[in-house]
């Protein structure tokens, strides 16, 4: 009924921006004063014209093949909560308490919680935040900012555990914290289905809990801190549809079924499956690994001699295609002598550095930066538990954030950011 | 119940007169399969046999290819070596911490150094402690891989200043790239070593019957620490040449790679039983292994078929050479 609710909103509401963009009326300041609607219109403008069907035929097929209707359908697309507005530029900067690196998080001011004390002051409030992986990047810097909203509340004390992608570690750890009556929790789960039950447990103990970037199957839960899937994938379409009419196209894609596949290589099929000229040549389930992107890509080049585009779901997957091009001294092997078009995702340093290096095109930031928010959505659901406060919504959206190109691009109303301009990149910069 | 099997290798005489680089009875098949492959492939594609796709197959492969040759060796003493992938891993993760001195000699000798000691350990749990090398070498993978993770903060770094060190996997030899220079170096040390050598004896005798070696007055702990040392070692050259390939130490790397190297062993024809095993198996097995790859990813078969067959392929290599050895009771 939620998603039948969301959906609906976003065609009735998004569709005024929608017709203004695609008429070439909403400038570019129109677009820095809400890129996040700009970008939901673009969303539900392109999946009603894909509904409609797909003239191209690879793209059609593949698009039917794996099944991506349904899981566009099923991922929530919406504003932001309180008629937040994101502007770039915005949030705080600090030192990553575990990665030791300088960052600034994009997103501290959305559902904000002034420093100091929270809630009751004489009281003190536990909460756990259970995650996988304090050996990426990406997951460093969620644990991150998680830490450090805390760190900002005197009377707030977190725990932070890696459950070292064990979901029955994370279980264990969930059920841990509610023996101990935890205030609350925040968890990051690598899977939908087995975290439903240790979430539900902690429910029914009365502790509030919060789940960032990634959903679990807990119909309970109290609030999700959603991820931006359908507008990257969609920012990878609308730049090669601005940039190349016609290529052959090859595909280096995350674990077949997870959410970031399904809804980036979705969204990417929905813009271009009525652009004719495109042809996908290979598709490769490269699983975040940049060593399998890297032969698969290698491989590729040495099946096809006229690689126009290499998609890739995710910024280790365009590294992993970037260096075999190279390797191959390919990387202006498309026809006519052209460049290939490397598109990517997920804005780390590395990726920003080759953007600015010219040798990937584009890349739609999906930014790790958001512990924080979980955290302060978990110490509100804790205020509304006690009566001091309204809780957060249960679907808590980030902001969409614009792509990121060389040089300064408007692409359908949306006003592209160059790696200047992107304070917000995650990872260890490259020397 | 008493293994008997055949070990022509046992019988190679050292020596330099004596050297045997010509390929054993067992290992046709493996040659005839591979045969196939790169017919099959050049039917499938007609570039397959071209020179740029050769090298394509072969520097992808190059890092397993060696680490097997260490493997292959662990494994003909009848032990294993679980902890490969964390080897690898602390030993470039190590270098990465001194990039910042620019110094390649510093970057390079620690992380072949990090790659050894690590080695001389599981040798020396194992052969002097008497330690299972399945528990040892596992609690090193996992010792291993947490400290690369620890030491550095989960970050990655990148060694792409440090032209020597980029040279492991980017640079060129006579035209030929250095990783597959250095896979051919080391097939043709592994092989003098394993078949032609005093050494070579004393390996296939520890694995054979380790009783009846030490009555033979070989130290068996000594060759035990020696290919142990030199299994870490392969891995540490193993990660200088993936994270120079790449121009990316990943403290996350290499998930997984012990079960690939073990594959790759057992596909060339090492017994886990110990006693049996060649060198030159192990090499034609890697290159079966990367031309199925390199077949499969022009064939556009996804990444979760590709495991599906290379499985199958190693069990119809392996299978009917177990059933050519005869178990007495």
């Amino acid at each position: 009924m939620l998603k039948f609710t969301r959906r609906a909103a976003i065609g009735g509401v998004m569709s005024v921006a929608v017709f203004a963009a695609t008429q070439g009326c909403l400038t570019a300041q129109a677009h820095a004063d809400g890129v996040h609607d700009v970008l939901n219109g673009l969303i539900a403008s392109y999946s009603e014209h894909a509904k409609e069907g797909m003239s191209n035929k690879s793209v059609g097929e593949l698009f039917e093949k794996d099944g991506f209707r349904d899981y566009l359908d099923a991922y929530p697309v919406g504003g932001l909560a309180d008629g937040f507005v994101w502007k770039p530029g915005m949030g705080a900067t600090f030192t990553g308490p575990y990665s030791k690196l300088e960052i600034k998080a994009p997103f501290t001011d959305y559902i904000p919680l002034p420093e100091g004390p929270v809630l009751d002051p004489k009281k003190t409030y536990k909460i756990g935040f259970v995650f996988h992986g304090f050996n990426h990047p990406w997951l460093i810097s969620l644990a991150d900012t998680a830490a450090w909203e805390a760190a900002r509340h005197p009377n707030v004390e977190i725990e932070v555990i890696d459950a070292e992608f064990d979901d029955n570690k994370m279980g264990q750890v969930i059920d841990t914290w509610v023996a101990k009556k935890y205030d609350g929790i925040v968890l990051w789960p690598s899977r939908e289905a087995p975290m439903g039950p240790p979430v539900d447990r902690a429910i029914d103990a009365g502790i509030p809990v919060v789940s960032v970037d990634r959903r679990t199957s807990s119909e309970k839960i109290s609030s999700e801190v959603l991820g931006n899937f359908y507008a990257n994938g969609l920012q990878e379409g609308l730049y090669l549809k601005e940039v190349l009419k016609a290529g052959n196209m090859v595909l280096n894609r995350k674990d077949l079924g997870s959410t970031a596949d399904s809804i980036r290589t979705g969204a990417f099929l929905e813009v271009i499956g009525n652009v004719d000229g495109f042809n996908i040549q290979g598709n490769y389930h490269t699983n975040s690994q940049r060593t399998l992107a890297f032969q698969s890509t290698a491989d590729a080049l040495q099946a096809f001699n006229d690689i126009s585009v290499s998609f890739n779901t995710g910024g280790e997957e365009a590294m992993g295609a970037l260096d075999a091009i190279r390797e191959a001294k390919r990387l202006n092997s498309a026809p006519d002598g052209k460049k290939i078009v490397i598109l990517a995702n997920d804005d780390a340093k590395e990726v920003l550095k080759e953007i600015a290096d010219g040798n990937i095109d584009m890349v739609s930031p999906y930014t790790p930066l958001i512990g924080d928010i979980g955290i302060r959505a978990v110490i509100k659901h804790i205020g509304a538990k006690e009566g001091l406060n309204d809780a957060p919504p249960k679907l808590i959206m980030t902001p969409n954030l614009p792509m990121i190109t060389k040089t300064k691009m408007v692409i359908e109303g949306v006003e592209t950011m160059t790696p200047d301009e992107w304070p917000y990149a995650y990872g260890p910069a490259v020397n | 119940m008493t293994i008997v099997e055949e070990k022509s290798s046992i019988n190679a005489a050292g020596g330099w007169a004596q050297m045997r680089f010509l390929p054993e009875i067992g290992d046709l098949s493996r040659i005839v399969v591979l045969g196939v492959l790169v017919v099959a492939g050049q039917i499938l594609y007609p570039g397959f046999l071209s020179p740029e796709n050769l090298r394509v197959v072969l520097t992808a492969v190059a890092g397993i290819g060696i680490l097997a040759f260490g493997m292959t060796m662990v494994v003909i003493t009848g032990e294993i070596d679980l902890s490969v992938a964390g080897v690898a891993v602390l030993s470039i993760v190590i270098g990465g911490l001194l990039l910042p001195t620019g110094s390649p000699a510093l970057i390079i000798g620690a992380t072949l150094l990090c790659g050894l000691c690590l080695g001389l350990v599981n040798g020396i749990f194992v052969a002097k402690l008497g330690v299972s090398s399945l528990i040892s070498t596992l609690a090193m993978l996992g010792i291993a891989s947490a400290l690369a993770n620890i030491f550095s903060a989960g970050q990655a770094t990148y060694p792409e200043k440090i032209a020597e060190y980029m040279w492991f996997g980017r640079g060129a030899l006579l035209g030929v790239p250095v990783p597959i220079f250095l896979l051919a170096v080391m097939a043709l040390a592994c092989v003098f070593m394993t078949r032609s050598s005093t050494f070579g004896r004393k390996l296939y005798a520890t694995g054979g019957n380790a009783r009846a070696a030490l009555l033979s007055g070989i130290r068996i702990d000594r060759v035990k620490i020696v290919v142990f040392a030199f299994c870490g070692l392969c891995a540490a050259i193993t990660g200088l040449i993936e994270s120079a390939r790449l121009g990316y130490i990943n403290p996350a790397a290499f998930p997984g790679l012990e079960l690939k190297v073990l594959a790759v062993t057992v596909l060339g024809g090492a017994a886990l039983a110990g006693g049996t095993g060649s060198v030159f198996g192990t090499l034609v097995a890697t290159l079966i292994i990367g031309v199925v790859n390199n077949l499969l990813n022009q064939m556009g078969v996804s990444f979760y078929m590709q495991q599906v067959v290379t499985a199958l392929v190693i069990l119809v290599v392996v299978v009917p050479g177990m059933r050519n050895r005869r178990f007495v009771k």
